[in-house]
């Protein structure tokens, strides 16, 4: 009875980890990335200069500027810079007509001098993020999908622990250079090593779109008016009227400065004028993502606009709320310093890894059969194909992303949109790549071209721009030095992955090895000796 | 973060050589009874250990959040350095184990 139940788990375990696999490889690439998305678009954007933090000096600059150029709008943003995205960022809504949002000019302006930063158009780092849940297809369907996805991984996990047999006994066990085993040892290894990290990405990611999972308790009560029910989850969100009769916004300086003491410390993140110039006005500070692990929207420090002076504070109190915000917290990682980041970064890359090995092993059981003849069935050179293109080609379709940021002319009107369409051509063309090439030749060529593309990345940024790694690192600017030479280290590893591919070429892998084992280091091999001790 | 991930690796690789399979291949000879049990008890120690000083440092929120990630990360390193390199694996854990008293002093310090 459990051994049929473990192996219907099996079943399970490998068939939706197959045709998931492809999209859930790609979710977790891009979502890891995404874990440094600002230092990626501070690299696409390397016009915007890094300055020394002064935040009482950059929203002084910002309401100077929006006084000047937007003083009609109904709304101003203002985004502070902070160490990770140097940018001062300001963003105004134009008085939309009636029944009407109005349109929304967003700017980025130089924190020391508060002129206008003339940046080349990128998405950056927001494109890999905002493809990792919507898959670049119409709302809702990306989100969908990705949710979708979220929910056949946490099935996976769930299963791949029932039907590992050995997790204690194989805790500690990676044996490599020996074919299938190794690549199961792999996968298992990252998959119960990383697990706590697993488990709390997947189900976390489940809780922040929980309205689309689970969303019969908020259409009884809200029926298909979802906003309503964030409009009182978040009635902070929910701004007044303007009073129509006008009145001068008090100085947002010592604002900031009393947010800076009620908070004891913590940073302002970014601040929202309501009704700027109007009698009605009002200020609300937002803290940084930084602060805390508790990711909670919409709560913040209320100001009024025209005396300045301080008039309530929203918070979370409800436990529910304050347990999905760890949640969505703990999934973004914003309170991540550096380090915790990188570790942040590595766990993603051990998932991205687990995923990976599982569709490599998927394939290479099953090819056993065929290694005679050498010629795969349809259903597995399709998996091959799809294995190749998701995979290989995935890695040259980022490279050729941050490559066409530099390639582009930065005057070029739609190069923002270009840069994502040569992301997703050159993807299209490894798809067609894999199909026409064989196996291990696909492989081998994708790699091997992915390992140029990445390593020439800081290459290319030291010949078309001034920002190369001669110049960020003694400037200091780690953010810029540190996405070149990640693009090293991973042209390096993929390097490498195409030079294993030259190893045992016409061999089944399995059969290399097998008799090895690791010898003992206390170069004593025989253990009779030691039994005494 | 530092003496946290000291005792995660040092613990691990105390509950590695703990196991049969792990000592013999590892050190040459066989595991005795008694030294399986003080393996045992070290590295569950340490294990805790460092969740207190994970915690200790940085709080529940942050504390706790980073007490995770230097776990997951000491565990893969030891397992992937292992076949590699399992002499500088032993090495490494000695050597924070020894000077983790230090690390401690310095953080309760601080």
């Amino acid at each position: 009875m459990k051994e049929g139940f473990r192996q219907a788990m099996a079943w399970l375990h490998t068939w939706i980890g197959l045709l998931f696999g492809w999209l859930l490889f790609a979710i977790f690439l891009t979502g890891t990335m995404s874990y440094f998305d600002a230092e990626i678009s501070h690299w696409s954007q390397p016009e915007i200069p890094l300055r020394p933090l002064d935040s009482g000096a950059s929203v002084e600059l910002a309401q100077g500027y929006l006084q000047q150029h937007a003083n009609a709008a109904s709304r101003w943003f203002i985004g502070l810079p902070d160490e990770r995205a140097p940018a001062l960022s300001v963003m105004w809504q134009n008085p939309g007509k009636p029944g009407e949002r109005g349109t929304f000019v967003r700017k980025l302006l130089d924190p020391q001098t508060g002129a206008e930063v003339q940046a080349r158009k990128s998405l950056g780092g927001e494109f890999f993020y905002r493809f990792h849940f919507q898959l670049q297809m119409p709302y809702p369907w990306g989100r969908w999908l990705s949710t979708a996805a979220a929910m056949v991984m946490f099935v996976a996990l769930i299963s791949g622990i029932i039907i590992h047999k050995k997790i204690f006994k194989e805790f500690f066990t990676f044996r490599p250079r020996k074919g299938q085993r190794s690549w199961l040892d792999g996968h298992n290894a990252l998959g119960v090593l990383i697990l706590p990290f697993h488990l709390m990405i997947t189900y976390s990611s489940l809780v922040i779109f929980m309205s689309m999972v689970m969303p019969v308790s908020i259409l009884t009560s809200y029926g298909k008016d979802t906003q309503a029910f964030f409009n009182d989850l978040f009635p902070a969100a929910n701004a007044a009227k303007a009073a129509g009769s006008p009145a001068t916004l008090a100085p947002l300086r010592p604002m900031l400065a009393v947010a800076g003491e009620q908070w004891q410390g913590g940073r302002v993140g970014r601040l929202v004028v309501n009704n700027p110039g109007d009698a009605n006005a009002s200020v609300s500070f937002y803290r940084h993502g930084g602060d805390r692990v508790v990711h909670t929207p919409g709560t913040g420090l209320l100001f009024n606009g025209v005396t300045g002076e301080l008039e309530s504070e929203s918070a979370l109190h409800a436990a529910p709320l304050v347990i999905a915000g760890s949640f969505y917290g703990l999934h973004m990682g914003h309170f991540a310093g550096p380090l915790l980041r990188w570790l942040y970064f590595l766990c993603g890359i051990g998932g991205t890894a687990m995923i990976g090995t599982g569709l490599v092993m998927w394939l290479k059981k099953r090819s056993l059969k065929h290694a005679q003849t050498g010629v795969l069935p349809f259903e597995l050179k399709l998996v091959q194909v799809l294995n190749i293109a998701s995979m290989s080609g995935l890695m040259i379709a980022v490279a050729s992303f941050f490559w066409a940021n530099r390639l582009l002319s930065t005057g070029f009107a739609e190069r923002s949109g270009w840069e994502v369409n040569v992301f997703f051509i050159s993807w299209g063309v490894t798809l067609l790549h894999a199909l026409v090439r064989p196996g291990r030749s696909a492989w081998r060529e994708q790699l091997g071209l992915g390992s140029l593309l990445f390593v020439g990345i800081p290459v290319i940024n030291a010949l078309t721009s001034d920002y190369g790694l001669t110049v960020s690192i003694p400037q200091g600017d780690w953010a810029m030095a540190g996405v070149d030479l990640t693009s090293l280290a991973v042209g390096v590893f993929l390097g490498w992955a195409a030079l294993k591919t030259f190893v045992g070429v016409g061999l089944p892998a399995i059969a290399v090895g097998q008799t090895k084992r690791v010898k003992p280091i206390a170069g004593k091999p025989a253990p009779t000796a030691h039994e005494v001790h | 973060m530092l003496l946290a991930l000291l005792l995660c690796y040092a613990g691990f690789t105390a509950l590695c050589l703990s196991m049969h399979r792990h000592y013999s291949d590892l050190l040459g000879h066989k595991l005795t009874p008694g030294r399986r049990l003080a393996l045992k008890a070290v590295g569950w120690l340490s294990l805790g250990l460092s969740l207190w000083a994970g915690v200790a440092a940085r709080g529940w929120d942050i504390g706790l959040v980073e007490w995770f990630a230097v776990l997951m990360a000491s565990a893969v390193t030891l397992v992937f350095m292992l076949p590699y390199t399992p002499r500088l694996a032993l090495v490494l854990a000695a050597t924070g184990l020894l000077i983790s008293p230090v690390v401690a002093v310095r953080q309760l310090l601080v």
